[in-house]
């Protein structure tokens, strides 16, 4: 009995293991066509029959799309990189504050606004692209780096999140240097900002990847002077020069930041969600 | 931003102290003091709330009322007609139609893969981070990039598109995935945000699972549970508060679909065509993406799909806090 | 009600100053009369005019472009070569401070721009010259007995095929849809389409063809309705939806109809193409192809070509309307050297002062000739008061029609009560 059990369960290992090893080449398969097609030619990609291995083993694609100055590569990356990291470093910086003072007030006003900031988490800025839109283009700011940053740096998402983490956070800690005499901003800033970098890293990698991967904010605001490579890479697929081989250099090195990125801050994202209040 | 902060050092002491000693002066000035941090804390994000989201809520709101045609500051008052022409339009009701099919296929489909894979995934010993780094991956990739494969590789009409090459190759033939004539594209929309999406919801549900004790497993398995019976009526039912969050951010989501959308079935020259176009497409299209900037009947639709979310989200709301309710009765 | 805009202005910049946002949030997009790209042009130092364009296809034409703005010598021009949606980029870049002064726009400014005030009458530039122009194309540009932009040049598309493939099919150059449909299917093997007309089986390019080549017009004579709602029209429609549901029409190819490359590449046999792009197709095929209008359908049709022309506009609010002007004549009117430059030396096009077309060596004979003269003779542009909405009701039935399989009369009637509201809200 206990034999025919323990053989069972290792035939169920197995197949768990099988079935793992399928699920992980299809989800690893479109990394691999942005580099079958990166460095294939125009004629393989569009050839009668699919073929597995790419023909053109150089930087060929790369160095012709950063010299193509139809489309600006090496400029868009650029705004992408400007924008992802100020718009994640001033996003988390604007909800910390804002997070921790909602965890550890209950009068009235913290209510309210925890309350609309809750509202606004379902009200996301997607849906209300045409007011935001419509006030950016009134301050003046399309196609400037505050027209696509700034109205993007209010992140309910962020604010939720660290008042759920402050919210699990030891009073005690603020209360001893309270006493020693610091006033509640050094207290912040020096006892409870550095206890909680394991959330300030899931929320930034999170933020830090919306930005860099937004589309329709940058779609609308930016125009020449600040297009990221997101749009850039858009407007290159629907755009009557597209060369397909460009085209998925292009998506090789405007994914590469954002993979490193991902692989580095995994853990934290992991640690984030386990310990906050996403449940 | 740290300096006038910190000119306000020396007071901050006072309202802890205020607490501990409660004489009645100590503690105004201390609640003062209070509310005066709290106001510096909260100041630029609810500054940013106000200038960005409320205001220019209300803005487009009032838009919604004009002829907005290519200008934010009209003259023509027309009342309801806006939202009389964007609710007498069949494109605009359809587009709320494509938004009910896609949620009911991504919400249970990414739920129920994600699930899958936190158990497939739990007490794995070997390679278990492995696995779940490569389901997690995706995650990073934009829907520009996943679409741009999508659409040029896996689901391309043309001869040369990997699926149609397949099946060429086992006698069948091309298929117009993208072109409308059949339900091809949805298969494309649905398989692309869930290999994007799909890592996310798994982790947040390895959280959820890694949550339940240990010993409500044992106590199970002595009573002989296991298998189906084990997730049934153990691991579902500790999982319902995970379960529940997770569910209502994929249909928050699947509610703001946009990128693969246009990425996907987008013509040449910002054109899109008149099937599978959720809400934010077919606003889009309507009011900012065309030649005639129609910021009014923009305004309208803005309200109308913010009335759709308060009052699902009052539902949902009531339905949860009943829900509760009832569990604890 | 002046007043609550107002209001929620002054509340919303108190707001963003207090939050220490607008950091140099002063220059409120609402006034329109503050400044434009145009940098301040005081006492007698030249006037700097920014001048936009599309991307071009064809290599060589930005630097054109440069080149040409380069040697004014009355302006500085900083030309913008756009990448991107022009078509919306443009009339929401008049909405705020980074406008252009000088701006092409397919067959000129959109009725939206002009009723709007947002660019100048343009009838003064052109003077007494307005004669030397293609007429049809000044006629498009022409609105309340004023012409709001000048002319580039004129692009026009048309339908490529091969005599070898033909022969080889024993097929005549089809001259009707049912004609084409035949040389199609007769020509279409397993590796090769019959006819290719974009990705969307052509719905989006071949709309408007369908309603000139059944014989109508897109509005009626009084413009206050569609010109085509009628038994032909619909007939025209079932005869394309038949010919959508066959394997002859391919669907799917490596690029666009825009890009003559699935021609080209074998993918199809026939293509809708631009005439820009012969010159890929001559570099491919020598002598053996051949160019036709999109033929007549149905037994009240006719042969036809859409031509239009990117013409230069003005935008109002420019500090330097004058001076932008006075650039636009000089470009688009006097230089002729440089109009036959920018027609014939990178893609093809045609030249919109009539006098030129014997100087571009290639519409001057063989396909381009037969091209240029089909402009003449079944030329149709589409109509100033064909509005976006309009379009944009017109493709949804259409698509519906073609590619869903739709019944045209019940999909069409609708499009015919929003043109008819749309039309009344522009004529009064």
């Amino acid at each position: 009995m206990r034999a025919v059990r323990g053989r069972s369960a290792r035939v169920l290992v197995v197949v768990r293991y099988i079935v793992l090893a399928v699920l992980a080449v299809l989800f690893l398969m479109p990394f691999y066509v942005i580099v079958r097609n990166a460095f294939a030619s125009s004629r393989l990609i569009a050839a009668a029959q699919w073929q597995w291995l790419p023909d053109q083993w150089n930087l060929d694609n790369i160095t012709q799309l950063f010299t193509n100055s139809d489309v600006e590569m090496g400029a868009s990356l650029w705004h992408s990189a400007v924008m992802a990291v100020v718009q994640t470093g001033l996003t988390v910086v604007v909800a910390l504050l804002a997070g921790y003072a909602l965890a550890r007030n209950t009068h009235r006003a913290a209510r309210i606004l925890s309350a609309l900031t809750i509202f606004t988490l379902m009200v996301p800025a997607a849906v209300t692209f045409i007011p935001t839109f419509v006030m950016t283009s009134a301050l003046g700011w399309i196609d400037t780096f505050r027209g696509l940053i700034v109205p993007g740096m209010f992140s309910a998402f962020a604010t939720y999140m660290f008042r759920q983490s402050f919210l699990g956070f030891p009073k005690e800690l603020e209360e001893a240097a309270l006493i020693d005499g610091a006033n509640p901003w050094r207290t912040f800033w020096q006892v409870v900002v550095p206890n909680s970098m394991g959330i300030i890293g899931a929320v930034g990698t999170i933020i830090f990847i919306g930005s860099w991967n937004a589309f329709l904010w940058p779609m609308l605001v930016t125009r020449n002077g600040t297009r990221t490579v997101q749009v850039t890479l858009s407007q290159f697929m629907t755009s009557q020069l597209v060369n397909y081989p460009e085209l998925f250099a292009g998506a090789l090195v405007a994914v590469i930041p954002v993979l490193l990125v991902f692989l580095f801050l995994q853990r934290f994202l992991v640690q984030g969600v386990e310990t906050t209040g996403l449940r | 931003m740290s300096a006038p902060a910190g000119t306000r050092g020396g007071p901050g002491i006072a309202p802890l102290a205020a607490g501990r000693r409660p004489t009645w002066g100590r503690r105004l000035r201390g609640r003062q003091d209070r509310n005066l941090w709290f106001g510096l804390f909260v100041l630029p994000f609810l500054a940013g709330l106000l200038v960005f989201v409320y205001v220019p809520i209300a803005w487009s709101a009032y838009l919604s009322f004009f002829e907005a045609r290519a200008t934010v500051t009209p003259t023509k008052f027309v009342g309801w007609a806006n939202y009389s022409y964007l609710l007498s339009d069949p494109e605009f009701r359809s587009s709320l139609l494509v938004f009910v099919a896609f949620a009911v296929l991504i919400v249970p489909l990414t739920y129920v893969c994600s699930l899958g894979l936190a158990l497939l995934l739990s007490g794995l010993r070997v390679a278990q981070a492995f696995f779940r780094s490569v389901f997690f991956i995706p995650t990073a990739v934009s829907y520009v990039i996943a679409a741009m494969i999508w659409r040029i590789s896996f689901f391309n009409g043309g001869r040369f598109g990997l699926i149609n090459s397949m099946l060429r190759q086992l006698g069948g033939s091309n298929i117009d995935w993208l072109g409308g004539a059949n339900y091809g594209y949805w298969v494309a929309l649905v398989s692309l945000r869930l290999w994007l999406q799909v890592g996310f919801y798994m982790i947040l549900l390895i959280a959820g699972l890694n949550r339940i004790p240990q010993e409500t497993y044992e106590a199970a398995a002595i009573d002989g549970a296991a298998g189906w019976r084990l997730l049934r009526y153990i691991t579902l039912p500790q999982l319902r508060a995970t379960s529940a969050a997770v569910l209502m951010l994929l249909l928050i989501n699947a509610f703001q679909a946009f990128d693969e959308f246009w990425n996907l079935l987008s013509g040449v020259n910002g054109t899109y065509p008149p099937y599978g176009r959720p809400p934010l497409v077919h606003l889009f299209v309507i009011s900012l993406g065309g030649s005639n900037q129609d910021l009014g009947l923009g305004g309208a639709g803005t309200m109308i799909l913010t009335a759709i979310i308060v009052v699902f989200g009052v539902a949902q709301n009531w339905l949860t806090n009943r829900g509760v309710e009832r569990d604890e009765r | 009600m002046q007043i609550t805009r107002r209001h929620l202005l002054t509340a919303a910049g108190g707001l963003a100053a207090t939050a220490a946002l607008a950091a140099c949030g002063s220059n409120n997009g609402l006034s329109n009369n503050s400044g434009s790209s145009s940098g301040g042009s005081s006492g007698g130092s030249k006037p700097t005019l920014a001048q936009w364009y599309h991307q071009y296809g064809e290599a060589g034409t930005k630097e054109a472009v440069n080149k040409y703005a380069a040697s004014y010598p009355d302006a500085t021009v900083n030309v913008t070569w756009y990448a991107g949606n022009y078509d919306t980029a443009v009339p929401a870049a008049l909405l705020t401070n980074s406008f252009p002064d000088v701006f092409e726009y397919g067959n000129g400014p959109t009725l939206d721009m002009i009723k709007g005030g947002q660019v100048v009458d343009m009838t003064d530039v052109l003077g007494s010259s307005v004669s030397k122009f293609n007429q049809s194309v000044i006629k498009r540009l022409t609105f309340q007995g004023k012409i709001w932009a000048v002319p580039q040049v004129i692009d026009m598309q048309l339908l490529y095929y091969r005599p070898s493939l033909l022969n080889k099919a024993g097929v005549q150059p089809p001259t009707t849809f049912s004609a084409l449909v035949d040389a199609a299917k007769a020509q279409t093997t397993k590796d090769m389409g019959g006819f290719f007309a974009g990705n969307d089986g052509g719905v989006g390019v071949l709309g408007n063809m369908f309603v000139w080549a059944s014989g109508f017009d897109q509005l009626n004579s009084g413009r206050t309705g569609l010109g085509f709602l009628e038994p032909n029209f619909y007939d025209s429609l079932k005869a394309y939806q038949a010919f959508y549901k066959s394997n002859a029409l391919l669907k799917s190819a490596s690029k666009d109809w825009f890009d003559a490359s699935p021609f080209i590449n074998g993918e199809t046999a026939m293509q809708w193409g631009g005439l820009w792009s012969m010159p890929d197709v001559q570099k491919a095929f020598g002598n053996d192809f051949g160019v036709l209008a999109f033929p007549a359908m149905g037994s009240s049709g006719r042969p036809a070509v859409p031509f239009g022309a990117y013409s230069s506009c003005v935008a109002a609010k420019s500090k330097n309307v004058d001076a932008a002007k006075a650039f636009v004549k000089w470009l688009w009117v006097d230089q002729t050297a440089d109009q036959v430059d920018f027609a014939n030396s990178y893609g093809t096009h045609i030249p919109s002062q009539v006098a030129l077309v014997p100087q571009c060596t290639k519409i001057a004979q063989g396909p381009g000739k037969d091209a240029a003269d089909m402009v003449a003779k079944e030329g149709f542009a589409s109509d100033i008061m064909w509005t976006g909405p309009i379009g944009d009701a017109f493709n949804s039935a259409m698509t519906n029609v073609i590619v869903k399989g739709a019944d045209p009369a019940s999909e069409f009637k609708p499009v015919g009560d929003k043109a008819v509201s749309e039309l009344k809200r522009i004529n009064g």
